[in-house]
């Protein structure tokens, strides 16, 4: 009797500890990004210095004036960081939402009219996941030209297909709730049911896919400015590993303070963004 | 036994090359300026305007677009890509002397993410619910956001530099003729640094199916079953759910695997190993246009043949997808 109480005792701890998970990980991803916006939105008084000019002599190490040193023209390396979290916030959320215009408009026509117009769609969403997608982000990147709007539409332009699949499996659903057939039968024209009754119903959906677009936004645009594909104006956390990269910063004690806290600082907007996906996620569909 | 070939597949995978070539072949015509500069590599302003008609006409400009496009098709079925910008070399031959490096490094970091992934997330799923799994799923979730340029520059930083223990850079020694056993070490150590880096940004992937696709299996009902009749848990965990849960993911794995291939774009980058990744970057950086369009195809076709791969291992591993 007791093993069983013990055993009961056990599993009920493990189910609360489990639901609570999502919320202790949303919570703590609502922190990372609310911060990072706090710097991005201050970053002006913040800073100690302006980011693009050359205020002492470069590659110096870390002191009371610059706590993380110079780079190698001379600029501030903790104000360049701190500007970067604007770059880095503005390109994840405005290709997210480039992405999921273009992925609920594909996912509610394909799950509203499932038939040939539908399947047809969702071919064309099949052969965008299969092409290689950093090559083919840095193929276009390279032709389109170095500017912050090509960065954002590049990335914006082939991350829609997975909110596109997301959202069509729920339209296919609510299609056949009995609401939306009531609608239907009584002559509701179909684009004032999709707007009344259909794209409501999938906005917590949607915003599970926003987050974690933005996500998946903020490491690609890190990645392509790493690579050098990036705006040359504007300085954000990839481009200054790369000028770290390409200055061999990477092979000095300058690492420490040149390289690791703009990639902490990627990780966490990423993972910022993904905390909160997956809490969302788990709200909606639990798989833990 | 005898499956016959899934042709909407087959079509699939025909419109995805069709894309692929197709973007390939209008990129550059497209673009604004002259498309010139991006298909002979020349620069437009510095010639005199016969020079130039000799140059388009030598390169095809002058003919009807539908012509350009098919005789774009004929170059690529006879492997012929052009040559490159920059080395005036054949693409085909840069290609075919950086692929195996490529090839050495995905191939081993797949193994090893798929056996460390698989393990874990078997473990995670079986233990579903305790800390061990719930701090394992965090460390999974946290593992995905590391942008993985930067994981390769801070192991090249402590392993390389702080520590002196491993190359920092290339696959073999340069000016070196080692032979015999002290070559192949030097290969192996050039490799571990970018085989280690991208085996962790690898695995989250691996695991996060596992332990989905498991805890699915879990909840079936023949596995209550087996449970009931008296099963013990060994019997259970290896009879019955593993062998039902990794015909899922040893697709998700072949399918990786050709992903894993453009991932490396990065990571070679990163370590300056001299893989198609790394041809890659250089040809971005050198604007060296044919070239970059060349590997393009060739990571499209990587992930063609694993998808491929992916399609006729599934019915050898899960017979019940023979029937249907």
């Amino acid at each position: 009797m007791t093993a069983t109480g013990g055993e009961d005792r056990a599993i009920r701890r493990a189910v609360r500890r489990r639901s609570r998970l999502p919320t202790i990980l949303g919570v703590a991803g609502l922190v990372i990004v609310g911060a990072l916006v706090v710097t991005a939105v201050f970053a002006p008084w913040l800073a100690p210095y302006d980011p693009t000019e050359r205020i002492a002599r470069p590659f110096l190490f870390p002191s009371a004036e610059h706590p993380l040193g110079t780079n190698d023209v001379g600029h501030d390396l903790l104000s360049e960081i701190i500007f970067g979290s604007r770059v880095s916030l503005m390109v994840g959320l405005v290709a997210a939402t480039v992405a999921l215009l273009i992925g609920t408009t594909v996912g509610v026509i394909a799950g509203y009219y499932p038939k040939r117009l539908g399947s047809t769609l969702m071919r064309g969403v099949d052969v965008i996941l299969i092409l290689p997608f950093l090559p083919l982000l840095i193929v276009l990147a390279a032709y389109l030209g170095r500017s912050l709007l090509n960065t954002i539409l590049v990335i914006g332009f082939l991350i829609w297909a997975e909110p596109a699949r997301i959202i069509r499996s729920q339209v296919l659903s609510l299609r056949s709730r009995e609401y939306v057939l009531a609608a239907r039968s009584m002559g509701a024209p179909d684009r004032w049911t999709i707007i009344r009754h259909i794209v409501p119903r999938t906005a917590l959906l949607a915003t599970g896919s926003f987050v974690r677009a933005v996500s998946g936004a903020i490491l690609l645009e890190a990645a392509l400015s790493f690579l050098g594909l990036g705006d040359p104006i504007q300085k954000s956390w990839g481009s200054t590993l790369y000028w770290a990269q390409t200055r061999g910063a990477f092979l000095t004690p300058a690492w420490k303070w040149w390289v690791l806290p703009p990639g902490i600082l990627i990780m966490l907007a990423s993972l910022g963004f993904a905390l909160i996906a997956f809490s969302l996620e788990e709200r909606i569909n639990p798989r833990l | 036994m005898t499956r016959r070939i899934d042709l909407r597949r087959v079509a699939q995978y025909g419109v995805v090359v069709v894309v692929a070539v197709t973007l390939n072949f209008l990129l550059p015509r497209l673009m604004p300026g002259n498309p010139l500069a991006l298909i002979a590599g020349v620069d437009v302003g510095m010639l005199a305007p016969e020079q130039r008609a000799e140059i388009v006409a030598r390169v095809g400009l002058d003919a009807p677009m539908w012509v350009q496009y098919l005789r774009y098709w004929g170059d690529i079925f006879t492997g012929d890509f052009g040559f490159s910008f920059r080395s005036s070399r054949p693409i085909v031959d840069m290609i075919l002397e950086r692929l195996p490096w490529t090839l050495l490094i995905t191939g081993l970091s797949l193994v090893v993410s798929a056996v460390v992934g698989v393990l874990l997330g078997a473990l995670s799923a079986w233990r579903r619910g305790t800390k061990g799994d719930l701090s394992m799923l965090s460390g999974m979730i946290s593992i995905e956001s590391l942008p993985s340029f930067w994981l390769g520059m801070v192991l090249v930083s402590l392993f390389a530099v702080q520590w002196g223990l491993l190359p920092s850079f290339g696959a073999v020694t340069p000016a070196s003729d080692l032979e015999g056993w002290a070559h192949v070490w030097d290969i192996i150590s050039h490799a571990i640094l970018p085989v280690t880096a991208l085996s962790i940004v690898g695995t989250p992937g691996v695991y996060m199916t596992m332990r989905y696709s498991m805890l699915e299996t879990l909840g079936e009902d023949y596995i209550r079953t087996a449970r009931a009749k008296g099963a013990g848990e060994r019997r259970v965990l290896f009879g019955h759910v593993a062998r039902n849960t990794i015909a899922p993911v040893i697709t998700v794995l072949a399918i990786r695997l050709g992903f894993a291939f453009g991932g490396t774009v990065i990571i070679e980058t990163v370590f300056s190993y001299p893989g198609l990744g790394r041809l890659v970057f250089e040809a971005v950086a050198g604007r060296d246009y044919p070239v970059m369009q060349a590997a393009f195809l060739v990571f499209t076709a990587a992930i063609l043949v694993a998808n491929l791969a992916a399609d006729l291992l599934y019915p050898l591993i899960d017979p019940r997808s023979r029937t249907s």
